[in-house]
């Protein structure tokens, strides 16, 4: 009894340190201080960050306790291009486009550097970079055969929406976290809610953003998405997957300005072995930063429905 | 000893207060439709009751935001039998009987099985949308309209001013617009009736079929207006943005509850850009930057103004309101009210250009049309 006593004082004590623990406040937009108040006195000079390091931070929470990763984030890689290592190239129609048209070089963010691709599909992975531009059109999933689905502008899928070089959103509530992306107005809702059965856990149909499941872990995100129609990629190199494409993403703040994001990929159908893929999200601090249309439907009517328009 | 409890007491203390300062968030199609509150919430509710037979606000409490304001997230629909604008043969007569409401609502019901029957007086679609479109019989995607969680509505139209239930009459400058179905400011080409096989106008190319045949835009609003079917409505909101996703297309519109102000006029946008703010326990959305050739029944994007307010009234709905202001298309402003009702989840995505058989159809069917025109001119000998 007296343990059992003692036991819950420990724990309330340390309920207490957790709460009165300083958490950071999550920044506003276009404030320089973090806390949106003068420093009493000259801050000490800061040390000049090492990337790929961060000091240990605790996340700022939501009024209902959780980690707050509300923002609008955006990430500086260039695996939309390729998600592996990339020399700059000219694009396609650098008669037209010059150097507008131009994709920059880049390193990868997959670990290890390679994806565990099976032979037969790492055949198919070519031959989708092969035929990225040919696009044909017709009334049954063959439309889906060749073509990147960026260049259709398609939904971007998972989890190649979160390093377009496009900014997102988050809009967290207890119930669900929004992705709000800005590429195509595409929307995930995660499903936060493990006690609310009116939602159904598993998918109830294939779809282009997936069907995802969410928890906290410590300050991280961990969302578990399955249920993806087999027809986005990972990138413009033909990087893809097919319909039993399980990803873990894991999003981490690490900084009131930085978020790290982490993928884990599984596709027993196209992959060897589960891998990852790895990079920092900023968080955009314009202060006037809001979402504005990318709706390129409008932009790929004629390169879409082309061979049915009138001659 | 002592000291330590008095410590523990002290953190319980401050634990006690996190709890109890937590707050509650119910979703509006949770079928009890309660939470714990505060007395001052209730007492604010209580004092506001609907029009709406269907209300119940007795034992209910609006659910709140950590901040104390309202919360709208949940799932909602506004498929409605009341028309836009009133019948001739009510006159100038707000509210229907309960009779009458009981016989519009079974109307209704029974009209869906009968594609035949959308598009007549009674019904919203009748005069917003192509009184043709028979191709919309909701009961052929299981999405009859009880199930969708459909309300009577005891109103004779959902326009509640001016009082006669009635649109305003249009400007000469709109009339004169409209007439020449040109798009001011350019942009993409003017199709009033753009709709499945209804009124395509012609098919040259993609865009001749309209925004929404070629899957550019579907829906969204501002304002937030019934679908023929897919009228789903997904509410998330935090206490500094609300996001409303419509499932007619998938698309959604975020709207900043902070106060900060509009982008520039130079940023035009297919749902706008909206600003919400409080009033007491009604938000309100003030809505500006539409494009040309997206705005509310083709009003001129530069002078229309659409204010929405969204306030809770029961558990099962929100009275949605909506107001537009654009002198320059309607000779006063004009409002009406469209109830959200309280839905199950989920809303499902919808890949409309990732799948756009009918732009397809449409216009392989008009080249194939011409082809045989065309065969059909030649001499016979040439056949």
């Amino acid at each position: 009894m007296q343990r059992h006593f003692r036991n819950a004082i420990v724990g309330v004590v340390a309920l207490a340190a957790a709460l009165l623990l300083p958490t950071a406040v999550r920044p506003a937009a276009g404030q320089v201080s973090a806390t949106g108040q003068a420093p009493a006195a000259a801050p000490a000079a800061a040390r000049t960050p090492t990337p790929g390091q961060f000091p240990p931070y605790r996340a700022p929470r939501t009024a209902d306790g959780k980690p707050d990763v509300n923002g609008i984030w955006q990430a500086f890689v260039t695996a939309d291009i390729d998600v592996q290592d990339h020399d700059a190239q000219a694009g396609p129609h650098p008669d037209i486009m010059g150097a507008y048209g131009a994709w920059p070089g880049g390193q990868g963010i997959v670990e290890g550097g390679e994806i565990p691709y099976k032979p037969e599909a790492l055949a198919k992975k070519k031959e989708n970079a092969d035929k990225r531009m040919v696009v044909n059109i017709s009334s049954d999933p063959h439309r889906h055969d060749t073509g990147d689905p960026e260049l259709k502008c398609y939904m971007p899928g998972v989890p190649r929406a979160n390093y377009m070089p496009f900014p997102f959103q988050i809009l967290q509530t207890p119930h669900a976290v929004m992705i709000a992306y800005e590429y195509a107005r595409a929307l995930r809702t995660i499903y936060m809610d493990a006690s609310d059965k009116s939602i159904p856990k598993e998918p109830p149909a294939d779809s282009w953003m997936g069907w995802s499941n969410g928890h906290f872990e410590g300050d991280t995100l961990v969302v578990d998405s399955k249920g993806f129609v087999p027809y986005s990629w990972f990138d413009r190199a033909g990087d893809y997957h097919s319909d039993a494409l399980h990803v873990i993403e894991r999003f981490t703040p690490v900084s009131p300005y930085h978020m790290m994001y982490e993928a884990t990929i599984e596709d027993p159908n196209v992959f060897t072995r589960p891998w990852k893929m790895s990079f920092p999200l900023y968080r955009r601090m314009e202060k006037n930063i809001q979402l504005v249309d990318f709706n390129c439907t409008e932009f790929v009517l004629d390169f879409l429905y082309g061979q049915y328009s009138k001659k | 000893m002592r000291k330590r409890v008095g410590i523990s007491s002290s953190a319980l203390g401050i634990a006690a207060a996190i709890l109890v300062s937590a707050p509650i968030f119910v979703y509006g199609q949770s079928s009890s439709g309660t939470a714990p509150s505060s007395s001052k919430a209730a007492a604010k509710t209580a004092g506001k009751t609907s029009a709406n037979p269907a209300a119940k606000t007795q034992s209910w409490v609006a659910p709140r935001m950590a901040d104390g304001h309202p919360d709208f997230s949940g799932y909602w629909n506004n498929l409605t039998f009341t028309p836009l604008e009133r019948p001739a043969k009510y006159g100038n007569r707000e509210f229907l009987t309960d009779d009458e409401m009981k016989a519009v609502f079974k109307s209704g019901v029974k009209g869906s099985f009968d594609p035949g029957a959308q598009g007549s007086e009674d019904r919203y679609g009748g005069e917003l949308f192509n009184p043709d479109s028979v191709d919309y019989d909701a009961t052929t995607y299981g999405l009859s309209p009880w199930q969708n969680g459909i309300q009577p509505n005891s109103r004779t139209s959902l326009v509640v001013d001016p009082p006669d239930g009635k649109i305003p009459p249009l400007t000469a400058e709109a009339k004169a617009r409209l007439a020449t179905r040109t798009t001011p400011g350019g942009g993409f080409p003017y199709v009033v009736d753009d709709h499945h096989g209804g009124a395509v106008v012609h098919a040259d190319r993609a865009k001749d079929l309209g925004q929404n045949t070629s899957c550019v835009t579907q829906s969204g609003g501002p304002p937030l207006i019934p679908a023929e079917y897919n009228s789903g409505l997904f509410i998330a909101q935090n206490p500094s943005y609300m996001l409303i996703e419509t499932e007619q297309g998938s698309e959604f519109r975020i709207i900043p509850l902070d106060g900060h102000p509009h982008v520039s006029s130079n940023i035009h946008q297919w749902h706008g850009d909206s600003r919400g703010h409080w009033e007491g326990d009604t938000l309100v959305v003030e809505t500006t930057n539409l494009r040309p050739d997206h705005t509310y029944r083709n009003g001129d994007f530069t002078t229309q103004k659409i204010t929405e307010t969204f306030r809770r009234i029961n558990a099962q709905s929100i009275e949605y309101k909506f107001t537009i202001d654009d002198p320059s298309t309607w000779t006063r402003p004009w409002s009406a009210i469209a109830p959200l009702n309280a839905s199950t989840g989920p809303l499902f995505e919808y890949d409309c250009s990732e799948n756009n058989n009918d732009a397809v159809n449409i216009l392989a069917g008009a080249r194939a049309s011409e082809k045989k025109a065309a065969a059909e001119e030649k001499p016979i000998s040439q056949k």
